[in-house]
């Protein structure tokens, strides 16, 4: 029965993506879920298996995808490796307090609009020539009407633009919790429907369904009606196993012993009270910094010089300075 | 709908867990899309659909690994009853074990729940082992010459004498499902689902059957009935247990809602101790509510006042036609709370819960101080940000607890932050206002409300007792801009929630 269903999703429209078009000889989902941590992995992102599960469902179900998680823990990441994978392109928003439609869908090119009225004024009596009365003149106007709100006049911002994209696109609004409410309740129909609605000229669907990821951090709770639009895919902090697997593939160079010992402070650090715990990209940002500096081995002078990347508080770098005997001890022990 | 979705959807909202209709069909095309081959597959495509925040997903695995939980059918041990029958003694454990490898492998993602799709695939299976059932059957056949034929008890007899766990497992599976074990609410409610399923299962019949051939002739016959007296026991106990679980499943946390709705209406003086656990809970919750309502509010944009500054240069391009206008937004106050507590006796609990409560506001209330007094009056506003509020509350009574003194306490705060009041802040008193007929010391209070924005005096007893006895309440009354009686926690949360609103 499942198999049946599957086969009809990627049937449907086979060029819809590479995720899933790449499946076709793939059938049973578990396959399909491995597929695409394999073409993950091929773009240097490790995915675990909540991840690649969530992907596959979202791309089969045609959903936007919520993902939530703390932050440096690969969202953004996620999106940019889809793209790479679809060869779609990826069309970023950044979202902030204040930002509004204008910012977001799309904006009338008023200057564009004023310099043709500028030219209009000067032609303005030979339009109008011929024409009787008032009612008659209204209406020759009224032609033109239609002409100033016309797509020519419209400067599409990041979310028309991945509407109108012809091969579709993979669409990432960023920190949706940083953006007010107003402008959560002004995406659902984007969310739902793919379209979105604009006054002067209706509505206007999506001419490829986009892949469309929303990440939080998590600063303020969503909307219900955000939330019920879209799949939730929670990625917390990875385990030892799956990190090391991401700075392998991320920083080759790293010797295995330096990278097993590396992540195990990293993975001691997380269980520490910290103000900011070091997320994965710190992680990477520091094997590759210990890389720069030919180490082969943690040890305490290298650590206590380099943590500054790791940690961006003064109080945590402190907090962990007094321990790091004790840590730095037990990540090489670690390796036994 | 599936049934197995339905009955795990339904026990997902028991675990407080909110699901839409809208959220309900796309688990359903989830579950198209992925079946139920690969467990943690469909874990992880359920959680995605359905669990939509860190709470939400840690009930959902909890809910999830009990739900589809295979629970093993434990058979009674065939040899306690069956002492003399080596033959059955030595094929029980083989055979169970086998059912067991089976059960898991097969029906492995068939919800204890019950499920059309997992008795198709479970009833298949039975048709495997044909030759157990006919090997069984024959000895039945030799022992007890019942002559007749396979009724739902003989059949259930024989599954306890074959020990076929996994088959046995289904049936009560199915006759869970028959009965309506998933729409039981209450633990009384436990003997009825009990019984109904039994009798589904065949058991009642079986225990005629047995008392029947027990007073009879046929002595095999009658070692059998005994053998199944046994097996029958432990079959009973089987239920009793599943049904445990499953109440557990689907109205765990009804019992639960009931105490806590009846706890917040009352007043607070009278909740016993053993309680005071469950009212800390509640305070939480009703705290991250309010916190969740109230932090979605922190600009405004006041529409009506222009912005011209702004306005004149976002509008410079169109040679300063405006085109946009901004309007300017105001960043919404947090209220400055100031809290006076009396902690010496009966009012020592309603503080308490303020105070927890108020704390638990951080983020919305990022400002509160609170001065906890009995005579001295002292700041406790650490106490409550650094210490459980058990340690913290048992701290302030060892400090200011005593006899009551209003008059020294105003004192004490003119003196301790009366400057630090202003036009921003809010006063909240909390006390009984029973003086032991000393000076009252109006006038203080009379001063700090001429500062505050606003005196709220909360008084745990009712309106009817103001003014009784030593109580000076009608006197500050007229110096508070609200004098509320407020006795229960839900009393404190409309007063909080007040709070919030008018300071937004």
């Amino acid at each position: 029965m499942t198999t049946a269903i599957h086969q009809n999703a990627p049937a449907g429209d086979q060029a819809r993506d590479g995720l899933l078009a790449a499946n076709d000889a793939a059938h049973t989902p578990s396959e399909s879920v491995a597929n695409i941590h394999r073409l993950l992995g091929a773009q240097g992102y490790i995915s675990s298996e909540a991840i690649a599960t969530a992907l596959f469902i979202a791309q089969s179900l045609e959903k936007p995808m919520l993902v939530e998680g703390p932050p440096g823990v690969g969202k953004t990441e996620l999106a940019k490796a889809v793209s790479a994978i679809t060869g779609k392109p990826l069309i970023r928003l950044q979202c902030y307090e204040g930002l509004d439609e204008a910012k977001a869908l799309y904006e009338w090119k008023y200057s564009k609009q004023l310099l043709y009225t500028q030219v209009l004024k000067d032609k303005l009596a030979d339009v109008l020539s011929g024409a009787e009365g008032l009612k008659a003149s209204v209406a020759r106007l009224h032609e033109f009407d239609d002409t100033f709100f016309s797509e020519e006049f419209l400067e599409p911002r990041p979310l028309l633009k991945a509407l109108w994209e012809p091969e579709g696109a993979v669409l990432l609004i960023d920190e949706i919790d940083k953006a007010d409410d107003e402008f959560e309740a002004f995406l659902l129909e984007l969310l739902s429907d793919y379209q979105i609605s604009i006054p002067e000229l209706g509505t206007i669907k999506a001419r490829q369904k986009p892949i469309v990821f929303l990440t939080s951090n998590n600063t303020r709770d969503l909307s219900d009606a955000l939330k019920r639009r879209c799949l939730h895919l929670h990625i917390p902090f990875p385990d030892q196993a799956l990190e090391r697997a991401i700075i392998r593939s991320r920083v080759p160079d790293a010797e295995e012993k330096l990278r097993t010992q590396l992540v195990a402070f990293v993975q001691s650090l997380r269980e520490m009270d910290l103000k900011k715990v070091p997320a994965i990209s710190e992680t990477i940002d520091w094997a590759r910094t210990l890389v720069l500096l030919h180490a082969r081995e943690l040890d305490r002078t290298l650590v206590e010089n380099t943590l500054n990347v790791l940690l961006k508080f003064q109080d945590d770098i402190e907090r962990v300075g007094e321990k790091l005997n004790d840590l730095v001890g037990k990540a090489r022990s670690n390796l036994r | 709908m599936t049934q197995v979705l339905g009955e795990f959807i339904k026990a997902l909202r028991e675990a407080d867990v909110r699901i839409s209709p809208s959220e309900v069909i796309d688990a359903e095309a989830v579950l198209g899309l992925v079946g139920y081959e690969d467990r943690m597959l469909l874990a992880h495509g359920l959680s995605q659909s359905l669990a939509k925040s860190d709470a939400d997903k840690e009930a959902f695995w909890g809910v999830f690994d009990r739900f589809f939980a295979f629970a093993p059918f434990t058979p009674p041990e065939p040899a306690n009853s069956a002492a003399g029958d080596c033959d059955a003694g030595e094929q029980g454990p083989d055979e169970q074990a086998d059912g067991d490898d089976e059960g898991a492998g097969v029906t492995g993602m068939a919800s204890s729940g019950g499920s059309g799709q997992g008795s198709g695939k479970a009833t298949g299976k039975g048709e495997g082992k044909p030759g157990d059932k006919a090997s069984s059957g024959q000895d039945a056949g030799m022992l007890g010459p019942s002559g007749e034929s396979l009724t739902m008890a003989e059949e259930l007899a024989q599954l306890l004498e074959a020990g076929d766990s996994a088959s046995l497992a289904l049936r009560l599976a199915e006759a869970a499902q028959q009965a309506g074990l998933s729409d039981i609410r209450f633990f009384t409610q436990r003997g009825m689902y009990q019984w109904r399923i039994l009798q589904l299962m065949g058991s009642e019949e079986l225990g005629r059957w047995i008392d029947q051939a027990e007073g009879g002739s046929n002595a095999a016959a009658a070692a059998r009935a005994t053998r199944l007296r046994g097996l029958r026991a432990g079959l009973h106990e089987q239920v009793r247990e599943y049904v445990e679980t499953q109440m557990q499943l689907f109205a765990g946390n009804e019992g639960r809602r009931l105490r806590e709705d009846m706890l917040a209406s009352q007043r607070i003086g009278l909740i016993e101790r053993s309680d005071m656990q469950i009212m800390q809970g509640l305070v939480r919750k009703m705290a991250k509510r309010l916190v969740s309502l109230h932090s979605r509010r922190r600009t405004r944009a006041r529409r009506g006042t222009l912005d011209a500054r702004r306005t004149i240069r976002a509008n410079i391009q169109f040679e300063g036609v405006p085109f946009h206008t901004i309007w300017k937004r105001t960043k919404v106050d947090r209220p400055k709370v100031m809290l006076i507590c009396d902690v010496s006796g009966s009012v020592a609990q309603v503080s308490r819960f303020l105070l927890l409560f108020l704390h638990s506001l951080h983020e919305v209330l990022p400002e509160v101080r609170s001065f906890a007094f009995s005579s001295n009056l002292g700041e406790v506003t650490e106490l409550f940000d650094n210490y459980p509020p058990d340690v913290a509350m048992g701290r302030t009574l060892q400090r200011f607890g005593g006899s009551t003194d209003y008059g020294h306490a105003f004192r004490d705060f003119e003196q301790l932050a009366l400057d630090d009041v202003d036009r921003r802040t809010t006063v909240i008193i909390l006390g009984d206002a029973r003086n032991n007929n000393g000076d009252p010391r109006a006038e203080i209070l009379q001063t700090i409300q001429q500062r505050a924005k606003r005196v709220l005096f909360l008084n745990p007893e009712h309106r009817s007792r103001w003014g009784s006895g030593d109580s000076v309440m009608p006197i500050y009354a007229t110096y508070c801009n609200r004098a509320i009686s407020c006795g229960s926690l839900k009393d404190l949360e409309r007063v909080v929630t007040d709070l919030l609103r008018t300071a937004a």
